[in-house]
């Protein structure tokens, strides 16, 4: 069954990357996830498996950037996908790009396993607001240059904070502990930083 | 906070991250149900996240991973009575309904906690594994040193300086049998710089020796090798000390420093 699926990494690769281009593989790219979550719903296995292909490397990078385990981001990346082949009603088409529903969803569910937190909190309600597509490889790699650019402009006390509320999963009262910095502080530049990051992507 | 307040900004955006503690989070996600503005800015904070999520190096999923997901999804699909939501075509007076459906959330809300929880245990057990092997390693490793100094059968060799002023000593065990070594090393010349001393066992075959460990004097010229990985089943005629050069050598580099004839041999 899955063994004979295409690998999209070993797709041709796309030579357009004009703006127009960019934009109308986004459109596509948008529509084939949206096909590709009706299928999961209808159980269709070989959906899952295109899935997979698409995504597999974004979920399991960003479990492993946070977990620095690749078992531990790995048993998070099934369980993840395990849960859209599940209720893939979860993601709601329209409300954002189905590559950042999973960034976000990957991210905040390997900060609650870092800290043992019980797994109850509603962050399968997570709605977010993004006008990026991730399905395209091309469309992912610019980004990921752009936003990087973004946080390594920052002053070094907003990365530092970013990196050790985002990636080290920390709260905001143990930042503040661990640098000595005001807690107001830390939540001004966690802030600014992403407001930062929000408009160089939005310029 | 008072009603009809919003929630500060920052902390909008800390509750996106998860970054704030259980009661602060609580707090918000009461608020939120009925603030469709703190809702929007939740929102735009969770694109944001999405956007420093990306930042991340990429990596491609470990090999089979692929393959262990589709085979928990074919098993999932063949057993339908995991399936999530049971779906009653049967008609229902509206209250019965409404009270349907909250047990279905609540199901459904259920089943995800369930599923995480599992995830969670799934790593707690993944963690007590390595510490076992890791322990068990420990105790397999103690276990061969003392049946190699306890052994009847181990050879024990008394090495001392092929120069004229033997002051530096070296004490072999050796259990061929296991290709078990201990060796220990005193009154050692401190190394020139970018140099080692490397053991040899001399096989009794007459084969050329073999390296058994590169190793470093401390301050009071004292130094050990235990356990080097060496060949089952080769008796030792003799054990030898080169000094090489620091990333060892295949073949000792005279002269012999220490040099140990085994016993039988």
């Amino acid at each position: 069954m899955s063994e004979n699926l295409p690998n999209p990494q070993q797709a041709p690769e796309r030579t357009d990357n004009s703006a127009s281009g960019r934009a109308r593989e986004a459109g596509s790219e948008r529509v084939k996830d949206e096909a590709l979550l009706e299928r999961v719903a209808a159980n269709d296995q070989s959906a899952m498996a295109e899935f997979f292909d698409r995504y597999g490397g974004l979920v399991y990078s960003i479990a492993l950037r946070v977990l620095k385990d690749s078992g531990h981001a790995e048993d998070l990346m099934q369980e993840i996908f395990f849960q859209v082949w599940k209720k893939p009603e979860s993601f709601v088409p329209g409300r954002g790009s189905l590559g950042a529903w999973l960034a976000v969803v990957t991210r905040n569910r390997a900060v609650d396993v870092l800290r043992r937190r019980k797994p109850d909190d509603p962050v399968d309600d997570v709605v977010l607001v993004s006008k990026t597509n991730l399905a395209s490889e091309v469309e992912r790699s610019s980004m990921m240059e752009k936003v990087r650019q973004v946080l390594d402009s920052l002053p070094v006390e907003q990365q530092k904070s970013v990196e050790l509320a985002f990636f080290e999963g920390l709260t905001h009262a143990e930042i503040a502990a661990k640098t000595g910095d005001p807690l107001g502080t830390v939540k001004t530049r966690i802030r600014t930083a992403l407001i930062s990051v929000r408009k160089a992507i939005q310029a | 906070m008072t009603a009809g307040e919003h929630i500060p900004q920052e902390d909008l955006a800390l509750y996106a991250m998860h970054s704030l503690s259980a009661d602060e989070s609580a707090a918000i996600r009461a608020h939120l149900e009925t603030c469709a503005e703190c809702r929007a800015a939740v929102a735009e904070y969770s694109g944001d996240i999405a956007l420093v999520a990306l930042s991340v190096d990429q990596h491609t999923p470990p090999d089979g991973a692929r393959e262990r997901l589709m085979n928990r999804i074919a098993a999932d699909a063949a057993n339908p009575e995991s399936n999530v939501v049971a779906i009653d075509a049967k008609p229902v007076n509206k209250v019965y309904a409404s009270i349907q459906w909250s047990l279905v959330a609540a199901m459904i809300v259920l089943s995800f906690a369930l599923l995480l929880k599992i995830g969670s245990l799934r790593i707690e057990m993944r963690q007590q594994a390595a510490l076992i092997q890791q322990q068990s390693a420990q105790t397999a490793r103690a276990q061969q040193i003392l049946d190699l100094l306890t052994s009847k059968s181990a050879q024990h060799v008394a090495l001392t300086a092929a120069q004229a002023h033997p002051q530096p000593t070296g004490r072999a065990v050796y259990l061929a049998s296991s290709g078990s070594l201990y060796f220990q090393a005193n009154n050692l010349a401190a190394l020139p710089a970018g140099k080692t001393y490397e053991l040899w066992v001399i096989p009794a075959s007459g084969a050329a020796p073999v390296p058994a460990g590169l190793f470093q004097p401390d301050a009071t010229g004292n130094a050990s090798v235990i356990l080097p990985p060496l060949p089952t089943g080769v008796p030792a005629k003799a054990f030898g000390v080169t000094m090489e050069q620091a990333q060892g050598s295949a073949t000792p580099t005279a002269p012999i420093l220490l040099v140990g004839a085994a016993a039988g041999e």
